[in-house]
């Protein structure tokens, strides 16, 4: 398991190639608490169990979420491109060779989701989601500003520099994978992180600073 | 800022991407309406196909009912073959009261064609004949089986009567 399949699974201790077990209300279709494997979950819906896809979107849903988020901007473009995957993967289910590899199969197919939308929606409308774990009521107002600060400078970067950067730092790929996930060559997709780090250290040392 | 034990991601070296990059990875919960939505929109789909498998069955029903009703109707109704030609059939028989004539273009039926008297002795009929091969004779007065002269006697003679054969081309 990569480092960014270990990003993608609902905890670090659970692999989409290992029982899984989702989180009470986390996975749809009858499935919660369901420890089947993906491998398995992926056989059952060929065999014509919806169900079992709905364990699996519920699976990867908040992961691949994040990624889209990041990458268009906002929470309804996010939706929608993680929307359409899920619709398109289920369609595409048979030609996924390695089903125990269902969620990186999956990624692939969101990362080129959020490449087509991005093309599409030429939209900049960049919204601040606030994550989930907030520890305390003071830290919002902070938080959000970080935030804020951290989706404009996402926002600057050209869509193959932020794609680069999060599929390096926050997906945890290495340049190799992002390489054959992109179709870009390795030198490329190594300078495509180095200046996305560079814009990115520009635009927010000043606001890390203060 | 939160790292999951046991994450193997790689860092920047620079602090103040490490910041950025502890917060992009922090989570975030998506609405469950989603997987509600593609469930929907893959429901859809999988009717969508199934009604088009249907109706691709239904349709090459219908199209084959089709066929057989076209095929059906062009047998009953249709002209099989080249167009009729007119025949005139006629038969000298001064003593007669009734002429008909029997064959196989009428099912040897002697309702069908009865001829009419035309002249001193002389019966005629015009018939509409499609090209083809046919016996047939007269019968007078309901008694009496006459071939006809103007033509060539039929060689079988399976009703035990003369009989004449017309080549219509």
């Amino acid at each position: 398991m990569t480092p960014r399949e270990a990003a993608l699974s609902p905890s670090p201790a659970e692999s989409p190639a290992r029982p899984v077990r989702l989180s009470q209300g986390d996975a749809g279709g009858g499935l919660s608490g369901t420890t089947e494997s993906d491998a398995v979950l992926v056989a059952r819906t060929l065999a014509g169990d919806l169900a079992a896809f709905a364990g699996l979107m519920a699976r990867y849903r908040n992961g691949l979420g994040l990624y889209a988020l990041h990458m268009l901007g906002n929470r309804e473009d996010a939706e929608e491109a993680l929307q359409d995957a899920f619709v398109r993967a289920y369609w595409a289910l048979a030609s996924c060779r390695d089903p125990q590899r269902f969620g990186a199969w999956l990624f692939r197919i969101v990362v080129n989701r959020c490449r087509t939308l991005q093309r599409r929606l030429r939209r900049h409308d960049r919204v601040v989601v606030l994550p989930d774990d907030l520890p305390t009521r003071g830290d919002v107002s902070e938080t959000l500003g970080w935030r804020e600060e951290i989706g404009r400078a996402l926002d600057r970067l050209r869509p193959q520099y932020r794609e680069a950067f999060l599929l390096r730092y926050v997906e945890g790929m290495e340049y190799e994978e992002i390489a054959r996930l992109t179709g870009a060559k390795e030198p490329a997709v190594r300078m495509r992180v180095k200046r996305a780090s560079q814009k990115l250290r520009e635009l927010l040392h000043d606001v890390h600073a203060g | 800022m939160t790292f999951m034990p046991g994450d193997r991601r790689p860092q920047p070296d620079d602090p103040t991407l490490r910041r950025v990059v502890a917060e992009l990875r922090r989570p975030v919960a998506f609405d469950p309406a989603i997987d509600a939505g593609a469930l929907r929109v893959i429901g859809a789909g999988r009717r969508r196909a199934t009604w088009a498998r249907s109706r691709r069955w239904l349709g090459l029903a219908a199209a084959l009912a089709a066929s057989v009703v076209i095929a059906v109707g062009v047998y009953r109704t249709a002209p099989a073959g080249p167009r009729s030609r007119p025949v005139l059939l006629r038969l000298v028989a001064p003593a007669s009261s009734a002429v008909v004539v029997v064959g196989d273009f009428n099912d040897w039926n002697p309702a069908a064609n009865p001829l009419e008297q035309t002249g001193a002795g002389e019966w005629t009929i015009r018939l509409e004949l499609r090209p083809g091969r046919y016996r047939y004779t007269f019968l007078v007065d309901g008694r009496e089986w006459k071939s006809d002269p103007a033509e060539p006697p039929a060689p079988d003679d399976d009703y035990g009567a003369p009989l004449s054969v017309l080549t219509v081309s």
